[in-house]
């Protein structure tokens, strides 16, 4: 996904923030040291770490977890859970979906998030920080066809909420954001026929991203926002 | 296990061992069946709901209790100190080069010139005198990643220095890769890395779980913080708590460990020292680390980052800490030696055998032990 997706936009969008340290997670080392490499010419004084891993596997969640607080010194401020596949594409039905690629999403989409969440929980309940979940229109209207897919984003929003819950009377802020439709590889392999020029580029959706890890968004806590909503007057009536 | 076969089993080889000056102060027999071989979720307990020995210090009155009622024991403006040391999968398998043997590698300690100092066995076993691990040698362990075997330790034989071909963020890639994390043979099954870690563990680095620990849950954690109990974190790497050979543990070596106070926990601590408030350390690992500093600068604790051999026994006035939650370990781990700075032997040998006939369950997935 690294290559067009979310996760790239919101890499660039950090970096450009000028944070101080960047841990960056995919499946593909080569399209991480790529972006690497372009964070490097345009916040050098930012520390990125590319971290190889399979988020659908344990162990690999574990050595992220590991390594990233190495990294962060054992302090994390931000936490996106943005990784996610969407299953076999075109996606079949419910009634077709094979029970492997079932469980493979929901490990990737849903276990994983949990898991990140448990394991750098330390580095931000002292002195606060920001988890935000990226979920989906599909984690909201079960959509016929968007299977196992919509099903981890409805289980996301649900991991999101009782977090949110469990951590009320800490300084973790737990959110999640729905970035809408993006030009993005997964969206169209989702949604083959429609025209993916309608949809927007995902380094238009960062905004939201960047407010909520920022002083101006502490005071948001357990709420889901739409990216390409008009959330900054949302969040002022709010 | 995933241990490789033939290996020495901890258990034989401590039922050989001579008596050490421990075990003439406290002499227990522990029975297998109180070894704990699995975690408490893994037997139908919630983690924080092991059973709590509560030893008084001053009069050496044993009590009974659950260690989640720890909340009722503790009063508000105690501190708490913990180890923030995150569990490595510190046993990596790999192949001498050049032969068929398999080496099974226990890292124990990073060195300061990024070498490390860690446990070797070869299979099969070389006949007594004709050790197959000798300087020069090479270990290849998949993953890219090999090391060169240095030197032998001075003060610990059963120790090797190596170089491993990869540092830093690339070397804990590969180790997170391969490694298993160091497991005894009283275990029922293989339990995967994560359950060897504390919830509030972040930094990667020890060789076995700093256990007293293990019982903590974020839940317990929230209900202490909201009843005004203080909390603050140092780091000590744990290193490996046996050798795997009778001679060398029956010593009770100090192993020299790594560990780090923030200038934010060494204020806490002062002030609760200051204004004579309870320091209770979560493991013996906090009360190394915590009366090393005082030892070193005159009582006081200040923030550092530095190496530790201080050895704590039965004539060491402690300076800093009240209190201590911890495991309970074999007669033979040098931890006893650590609890006679706190109670008189006697009163360990007392709480011990009750523990035993209380059916408490022992090691790093058992029960827990408050001596204050």
């Amino acid at each position: 996904m690294l290559r067009k997706g979310l996760g790239r936009a919101l890499a660039l969008a950090y970096a450009n923030e000028a944070v101080r340290g960047l841990a960056l997670v995919a499946r593909g080392k080569e399209p991480m040291q790529k972006l690497k490499s372009e964070i490097d010419k345009i916040a050098p004084a930012t520390n990125v770490v590319i971290i190889q891993a399979d988020l659908g596997l344990i162990t690999d969640v574990e050595r992220v977890a590991a390594i990233t607080l190495e990294a962060c010194g054992g302090r994390l401020d931000i936490l996106v859970n943005n990784a996610s596949t969407l299953g076999p594409a075109p996606m079949p039905y419910l009634l077709d979906y094979p029970a492997d690629d079932f469980q493979q999403v929901l490990n990737v989409n849903l276990i994983a998030p949990f898991l990140l969440i448990q394991n750098l929980l330390a580095a931000m309940i002292d002195h606060g920080g920001s988890i935000i979940n990226v979920t989906s229109d599909a984690g909201r209207v079960g959509y016929p066809g968007w299977g196992a897919y919509g099903i981890s984003k409805f289980g996301l929003e649900g991991l999101s909420q009782t977090w949110a819950a469990e951590l009320a009377e800490t300084p973790v802020r737990v959110n999640w954001v729905d970035p809408g439709n993006m030009n993005t590889t997964m969206h169209r392999d989702a949604e083959p026929n429609e025209d993916p020029t309608a949809w927007a580029d995902p380094a238009a959706v960062t905004d939201i991203f960047v407010f909520l890890a920022s002083a101006a968004g502490q005071a948001m806590h357990g709420q889901r926002l739409e990216a390409q909503s008009n959330w900054r007057n949302a969040i002022t009536k709010g | 296990m995933l241990l490789p076969p033939g290996l020495p089993s901890i258990k034989n080889i401590r039922q050989r061992a001579k008596p050490t000056l421990v075990d003439r102060i406290v002499p227990f027999h522990l029975p297998s069946e109180l070894n704990a071989d699995r975690p408490p979720e893994r037997r139908g307990l919630a983690r924080d709901r092991v059973r709590l020995l509560v030893l008084d210090r001053n009069t050496g009155k044993v009590t009974h209790t659950r260690f989640d009622r720890i909340t009722e024991l503790l009063s508000p403006g105690d501190l708490l100190v913990f180890n923030s040391s995150r569990t490595l999968p510190a046993t990596l398998t790999g192949r001498l080069r050049h032969s068929t043997s398999i080496a099974e590698v226990r890292l124990a300690e990073l060195l300061p010139d990024g070498t490390w100092l860690a446990l070797l066995l070869v299979q099969p076993a070389a006949p007594r005198g004709k050790d197959p691990l000798t300087k020069g040698l090479r270990l290849d362990f998949g993953q890219e990643l090999s090391c060169e075997v240095l030197e032998q330790d001075q003060r610990i034989p059963r120790l090797w220095k190596l170089r491993f071909s990869k540092s830093g963020t690339e070397f804990l890639d590969s180790v997170y890769r391969i490694g298993q994390p160091v497991r005894y043979r009283y275990l029922s099954a293989p339990w995967r890395l994560g359950y060897y870690q504390n919830v509030y563990a972040l930094h990667p680095g020890a060789a076995e779980m700093p256990s007293a620990g293990r019982a903590f849950t974020w839940r317990l954690l929230l209900q202490l913080r909201n009843r005004g109990v203080e909390s603050a974190s140092i780091t000590l790497h744990a290193g490996l708590s046996s050798y795997l050979d009778n001679q060398t543990d029956r010593q009770h070596l100090a192993s020299e460990e790594e560990y780090w106070i923030s200038e934010e926990a060494a204020g806490k601590i002062r002030r609760a020292k200051d204004s004579g408030r309870r320091i209770v350390a979560i493991g013996t690992t906090v009360v190394r680390a915590l009366e090393s500093i005082a030892a070193e600068s005159g009582g006081a604790v200040r923030a550092c980052h530095q190496y530790t051999q201080l050895r704590i026994t039965a004539d060491y006035r402690l300076q800093i800490v009240n209190g201590l939650l911890t495991g309970l370990h074999e007669p033979e781990a040098s931890h006893l030696d650590l609890l006679a700075a706190f109670v008189a032997p006697g009163m360990i040998y007392r709480a011990y055998n009750e523990a035993i006939k209380q059916r408490y369950l022992w090691h790093e997935f058992g029960d827990l032990n408050l001596i204050w």
